[in-house]
């Protein structure tokens, strides 16, 4: 079960996951991104913090969408991880290739 | 399309010999389980975390060796991780070789020829026909190796794959791979399908050494 919700902060897109993000609803928040990008809100900020879950499938989906920002000319970030979650993506060096941040405040002050 | 397997191992083939390169028996086996578990994956058939491997979904993808193995991952009574599945799928790894390769020859991309030595054995080569497909992936990797930009989850799966097997020095001089090693290590930890490939290699290849260390006290 998941829930996704968006509001907007100046030029970047708050898109806030609660539940779980795996093989079963990875494919939504995938589409809920590429809508809010391909609207032309290339800048997206994924707040993690009611995000109890994240599978491979998941990660992927962090992946193919912070791929798309880029190639839109925005990015993507991450921010508010839950303790199981900022492990399973710092393991897997997400925090390499996507922007992770504490809090909310702390990713939109990165964002002229 | 080809799929993980395919890729892998027209890489791991020496195109005009048609004979894979030197790879350990072992190796092989578990980058084609690997491969295997990730063609599944990006079917979203199974999903993956560090404890377990999930089936999402038990229709068959069309490749026989993927949806025999799919069938037996779906009624295993016991939940495993994804290491686990890779060391039971290695040892299909002939099987699984053998198909691909046989598809590979369908499609025009390699040939087969046997070849005799010392008059009574009988070896078989693959020599590349059609090498576009090799180049298309080839080209995908050194795309990403060689630039900082956000990689495709395809393009980080077969590098993960191809860095496992120790084949990226037949795409890159070894001046180039040290030099852009930090940015295959980056790469190669964002598939945990690969990242448990590599682990399970590492762990063989310690017990080789630990194996020859003590033979020679």
């Amino acid at each position: 079960m998941m829930n996704i919700g968006e509001e907007k902060s100046d030029s970047v897109v708050i898109v806030a996951i609660e539940g779980r993000v795996d093989g079963t609803t990875a494919p939504e928040l995938e589409n809920r991104i590429l809508e809010v990008v391909d609207r032309g809100d290339v800048n997206v900020l994924l707040d993690c913090a009611g995000m109890t879950y994240v599978s491979s499938a998941g990660l992927r989906i962090f992946l193919t969408s912070a791929r798309k920002c880029q190639q839109s000319g925005g990015r993507l970030m991450i921010c508010s991880l839950q303790p199981d979650c900022k492990t399973v993506i710092e393991t897997s060096g997400f925090h390499t290739v996507i922007d992770c941040h504490d809090n909310r405040e702390a990713a939109l002050a990165t964002v002229s | 399309m080809l799929t993980f397997v395919d890729e892998i191992l027209l890489l791991m083939l020496d195109d005009e010999k048609g004979s894979f390169l030197p790879i350990r028996e072992s190796t092989m086996g578990y980058v084609l389980a690997g491969a295997v578990l990730m063609d599944l994956a990006f079917a979203n058939r199974i999903d993956t975390d560090p404890s377990q491997l999930m089936v999402l979904d038990k229709t068959p993808i069309g490749h026989s060796p993927h949806d025999r193995i799919l069938e037996n991952i779906t009624t295993s009574n016991e939940t495993r991780d994804t290491k686990a599945w890779i060391e039971t799928i290695s040892r299909e790894a002939s099987e699984i070789r053998e198909q691909s390769l046989a598809s590979l020859v369908d499609t025009g991309i390699l040939e087969s020829q046997e070849e005799k030595f010392l008059w009574v054995f009988r070896a078989r080569r693959y020599p590349t026909i059609d090498g576009r497909a090799e180049r298309e992936v080839k080209l995908r990797i050194t795309g990403v190796l060689l630039s900082d930009e956000t990689p495709d989850p395809k393009d980080v799966a077969i590098i993960c794959l191809a860095d496992a097997c120790n084949i990226l020095r037949d795409v890159f001089s070894e001046r180039e791979i040290n030099r852009i090693r930090p940015r295959i290590d980056q790469i190669r930890k964002l598939d945990l399908i690969g990242r448990e490939v590599s682990g399970a290699i590492q762990e063989i290849e310690q017990a080789i050494m630990a194996a020859m260390t003590h033979a020679h006290h």
